[in-house]
């Protein structure tokens, strides 16, 4: 039974609870215990003893093929079994589990084939001391006693000093990262501080380096999120509100004797340290938007890093589970996970705890301050931002005007806006987000993050989709590139966003990801993917030929010239005939005779065909560029998206009859080129045949429903074949109606 | 009540499946923190003393162990090392462990045996992971990796074989189809770490969480807003919970606060026993699928109690 019936209890599942009734069992527990006692022990499974040296791996033959889930690490041998197992689960992804089953060609892994003494597989023999051989045993034995008894009483660790126990490294690892765990299990109603004191105390008195790096990096709760908060801190431009008091109270510290006495007396006040972590969280935060007031940065991968931050955050209301992310945040300090020397992080925290106290000494009552707190500061800020941001909006004004029509039409905005909604609709974000302030928190945090989005979008910074479960994969760029090939453009995305968050400097993953998003009909994400890839390798050539066609598709002369000139410097054998000093403008027929040069040098080099081909465009010189390429496809007639070009050229000379010939041909070679089926579209309304271009059009969004240029398209072909009826299935994106009305 | 010493601080005990006379403890030196461990497979004598059938020498601390649903002879074991060794008892020390799954980059602090297809297990570690294993194989089938922070407990669902829960340090428990690609639920159960949890063995709707804030939650799994029940009564982190094989709303846990407790669900004063015979902390606790009540404790004391429910496990 799959899962979502359990969850949604299904018949069977209503059935199986209500034979249980436990009412019913519970009353038989309590009359009748022994009868049934009786019962049970009938249904003992009779032990089948049969001779016990390895023959449990009877059936071993198949062991994959019986054991569900395992395809997607370990591909099955395609076998019959196997793909009726599978059918079962196309009506559940219809598209996932198929690419996973295409994907089921590589060879299995070999493994031993029933043999009954398995031979072949290393046994391992208990190989161990009897004793550790380093340190002596009841020394360190009745020490560790020590330190769990103190978790006893709750009282202060206080280690007598040891002996020279002469623990090795891994020992020494091994004894904080285990007694650290360990420390917030017994002490989980102390503050953090106490937890750190009498981990530390034991391990300075093992003579153990609390900073030591743990084995490797051991993932923490929230990685991304320190990650962002790392950057940020570390790309910050100047000192700002948050870092004023942070600073001085870090100099107020110097007098206090004991950083942690404000704790134990403020936990004997108040006994629980709840709003104190919180408070400090809530710091921590205005921390973030003070980053955000910031945004002025001139340096787009903060604004990157900042708003995903925001949206990281945004996407928890329960105030409570940001709370313990803190908590975990600062966890993870104390496990040397994060290198506490070059930041700020540890003043940070501290001191934000003696501001509170500070704070709370004046107020005298913390639910009063903080109500306070919650009321005025967190009402004003958000307002204060929201007036601060729009007037720095009508100083751009005229940009601005520019984006908003642009991504009025792009509807990020809802897309966000809409997951947004499921979640809560899942209920992901659990019962408290009734909080009222966290709430108006969140929503603040939500139109900061869409506003940034667009406005980041629009400056060509890059737009990370959210919820990318390809996070955390262990080769998204391979992934990525199978995605890819198999036209599924809309997860390779994904696969590939999910790389370059990995390794921001991956100029090949940047690189696919604009190609993707350009195959995609989204040439606004090809521009920023291909700048970073240009970022990150300025000299490759093929992201220079991207950008400058997606330039040219944008209608961006100046832009697209620079790169198709950087493309022709940087060519190891036509660097030569460019000047040595790049000019400060580009002039198209400068550029067009540079590249006629390189032609005639090179004949048989398609890509010079294609970029004067890309160039011709540029100046509207559709002849000459349908020549181009079409010379380019006989030194390259497999390269669909050369294909695609031609079309679009001859699309634009009005030669749409001969368009749709080079668009076939693009989509023989790769029939999932959403581009192609686009501009098919395109083609056949331009011929006035209005109802086929709907056809060609519902196809290519439902390869890609987020092709926004394509969904208005489909609604003038609508408009214009008079099937005003399905205007409302294509305003509500409602791709089954309109799939079903105009098949392909 | 018979009583059985262990040189280690014990860390979990299981009953075996099969008899019901035996069981498998697992212990650890230096509670867990550092040096060896010790698998111990016990036999219970009808009114006499509990002898040793078998041990297993480890090099670092074992955390759990499992009773191989398939298998009479088969036992998993969680080490500290990150390891998961499978042992036959059916044969010497020597020749033992028959198979060490070494892929965890931390510590294992759990395993579980699927007890509906009785093909595979699972293991739960400190890296943040769960896998899935076959005995047959080296490498394990799947890797389950979502949770934040270490996971300490992964358990089955006992209706559905491909179904199980996971509980984490990230304050999450979540539920898992093995044939899709990630959880098809995330719990956020408490708001402290979740150390356990274990599904209702009548209605497969049903799971407990224990958790370092004291308390123990029960879900059901179609309405997982709002708790159907919050047990509280341990004084310290719930180390352990486990539902009863024999009654719909029965659970056992034991804690940090040392006992171990009874408990029923579905009544107002849900906590219907407390067994304060540990001396140390209580880590470890199982119920017999054969024998109703009987029940199984072990702890950092180093000592693994066995005894009836009702009756006073210290009782000679």
């Amino acid at each position: 039974m799959a899962m979502r019936d359990l969850v949604t209890g299904a018949p069977s599942c209503g059935e199986t609870s209500s034979s249980s009734n436990p009412l019913g069992a519970l009353a038989n527990a309590l009359i009748g215990s022994s009868s049934k006692t009786q019962e049970r022990l009938k249904e003992i499974p009779t032990s089948v003893s049969t001779s016990s040296n390895g023959n449990f791996l009877a059936g071993v033959e198949e062991p994959l093929v019986t054991l569900p889930g395992s395809e997607f690490e370990h591909p099955l041998q395609p076998n019959i079994q196997g793909s009726h197992f599978l059918q079962g689960f196309h009506s559940v992804d219809q598209n996932r589990l198929s690419d996973v089953w295409d994907e089921i060609q590589r060879p299995q892994l070999p493994f031993a084939h029933g043999s009954p003494h398995m031979a072949n597989i290393p046994l391992e023999h208990a190989r161990l001391q009897p004793d550790l051989n380093g340190p002596p045993q009841q020394v360190l034995s009745s020490f560790l006693h020590s330190f769990v008894n103190s978790s006893h009483g709750g009282v202060p660790f206080r280690p007598a000093s040891l002996p020279l126990l002469g623990l090795s490294e891994g020992d020494k690892q091994c004894i904080r990262d285990r007694s650290t765990i360990m420390a917030r299990h017994f002490f989980a109603d102390k503050s953090e501080d106490f937890i750190n004191g009498q981990v530390n105390a034991l391990l300075s008195s093992l003579e153990i380096d609390n900073h030591v790096r743990g084995r490797g990096p051991v993932p923490g709760r929230y990685p991304e999120l320190e990650e962002y908060w790392n950057e940020s801190l570390a790309m910050k431009p100047a000192p700002h509100v948050a870092d004023g008091w942070i600073n001085e109270f870090s100099q107020n510290r110097v007098g206090h004797a004991d950083p942690n006495a404000w704790v134990q007396s403020f936990e004997q006040q108040h006994g629980a340290n709840g709003w104190a972590t919180e408070f400090e969280h809530e710091q921590s935060q205005l921390g973030m938007i003070g980053q955000m007031r910031g945004a002025n940065i001139p340096n787009l991968a903060a604004m990157e890093q900042t708003r995903m931050l925001a949206h990281t955050l945004a996407q928890n209301s329960d105030p409570k589970f940001q709370n313990s992310k803190f908590l975990q945040f600062v966890s993870k300090m104390s496990r040397g996970e994060i290198s506490i020397e070059e930041n700020q992080f540890k003043p940070a925290t501290i001191s934000s705890g003696d501001w509170a106290a500070e704070y709370e000494q004046q107020h005298n009552g913390g639910q009063t301050w903080a109500d306070q707190f919650a009321h005025e500061e967190l009402s004003r800020e958000p307002q204060g931002w929201v007036n601060e941001f729009s007037a720095e909006r009508e100083q751009h004004g005229s940009v601005n005007d520019e984006w908003v029509n642009e991504f009025s039409k792009l509807n990020v905005n809802d897309d966000w806006a809409d997951e947004f909604g499921r979640q809560v609709a899942e209920g992901a974000f659990g019962e408290t987000s009734a909080d009222g302030w966290a709430e108006a928190y969140d929503e603040y945090m939500n139109e900061q993050a869409a506003l940034k989005q667009q406005s980041d979008a629009s400056r060509g910074v890059y737009v990370f989709s959210d919820l990318n479960p390809y996070v955390g994969h262990p080769n998204p760029l391979k992934e990525g590139q199978e995605l890819f090939r198999k036209g599924l453009l809309s997860e390779a995305v994904l696969a590939l966003e999910a790389e370059v968050l990995k390794n921001p400097e991956n100029a090949e993953g940047w690189r696919l990801l604009g190609i993707a998003h350009a195959e995609n009909d989204d040439d606004q994400q090809a521009i920023a993917a291909m700048m970073r890839a240009q970022e990150a390798d300025p000299a490759n050539l093929e992201v220079l030929l991207s950008l400058g066609v997606s330039h040219t598709n944008e209608l961006e002369q100046q832009a697209a010239l620079k790169y198709l000139y950087s493309w022709l410097s940087h060519h190891p054998k036509y660097g030569s005939i460019a000047p040595q000093e790049q000019p400060i403008s580009f002039y198209h027929a400068d550029v067009a005779r540079l590249f006629t040069d390189a032609a005639q040098m090179a004949p048989d080099d398609a890509d010079v065909h294609i970029v004067l081909g890309v160039l011709y465009n540029l100046s509207r010189e559709y002849d000459k560029a349908i020549e181009s390429f079409k010379t380019a496809l006989k030194l390259k007639p497999k390269d669909y998206s050369l294909w695609n070009k031609l079309g679009a050229t001859q699309a634009n000379s009005v030669q749409s009859a001969d368009a749709i010939l080079a668009y076939q041909q693009a989509l023989d070679i790769k029939p999932n080129y959403v581009r192609a089926w686009a501009n098919m579209g395109i083609s056949y309304a331009n011929q006035g045949m209005y109802e086929d271009s709907i056809r060609y059009y519902v196809r290519a969004l439902a390869m890609n429903p987020k092709a926004d240029n394509a969904w208005q398209y489909l609604r003038i072909s609508l408009s214009c074949a008079s099937r005003n009826d399905m205007l409302e299935a294509c305003d509500s994106r409602n791709l089954d109606v309109l799939q079903k009305e105009f098949p392909l | 009540m018979p009583v059985f010493k262990t040189p280690f601080n014990g860390y979990s005990v299981k009953f075996s499946p099969f008899y019901e006379n035996q069981l498998a403890v697992a212990t650890a030196q230096n509670f867990g923190i550092l040096g060896n461990g010790r698998v111990h497979i016990l036999q219970l004598t009808p009114n006499g003393p509990i002898s040793e059938l078998a041990a297993f020498d480890t090099a670092d601390g074992v955390y759990d162990v499992c009773w191989s649903e398939a298998h009479d002879s088969l036992v998993i074991a969680a080490s500290g090392d990150g390891s998961v060794k499978l042992y036959d008892l059916s044969l010497p020390p020597t020749n033992n462990p028959i198979r060490s799954f070494k892929e965890h980059t931390r510590e294992v602090h759990s395993v579980d045996y699927n007890t509906v297809r009785k093909d595979s297990f699972l293991s739960a570690s400190w890296d943040d992971t769960v896998k899935l294993w076959t005995v047959d194989r080296n490498a394990s089938v799947r890797t389950f990796k979502e949770h934040a922070y270490c996971v300490y407990s992964a358990a089955w669902n006992p209706r559905h074989a491909d179904i199980f829960a996971s509980a984490s340090g990230d304050c999450t428990t979540r539920i898992w189809d093995v044939r899709e690609p990630g959880s098809t639920m995330i719990l956020p159960a408490h708001d402290f770490e979740i150390l356990a949890c274990d599904w209702n063995k009548y209605d497969d709707c049903i799971i407990a969480t224990a958790s370092v804030d004291k308390s123990i939650k029960v879900w059901d799994v179609r309405n997982y807003r709002v708790p159907i029940a919050v047990l509280n009564g341990h004084g310290y982190a719930v180390r352990k919970v486990r539902f009863s094989p024999h009654r719909a709303s029965a659970m056992v846990s034991c804690s940090y606060d040392m006992t171990v407790c009874m408990w029923d669900y579905m009544v107002e004063d849900a906590l219907i026993g407390r067994y304060d015979h540990h001396t140390e902390f209580a880590v470890g606790v199982d119920m017999s699928v054969l024998v109703e009540g009987l029940l199984a404790s072990t702890g950092w004391d180093e000592l693994v109690y066995v005894w009836q429910h009702g009756m006073d496990p210290r009782a000679p």
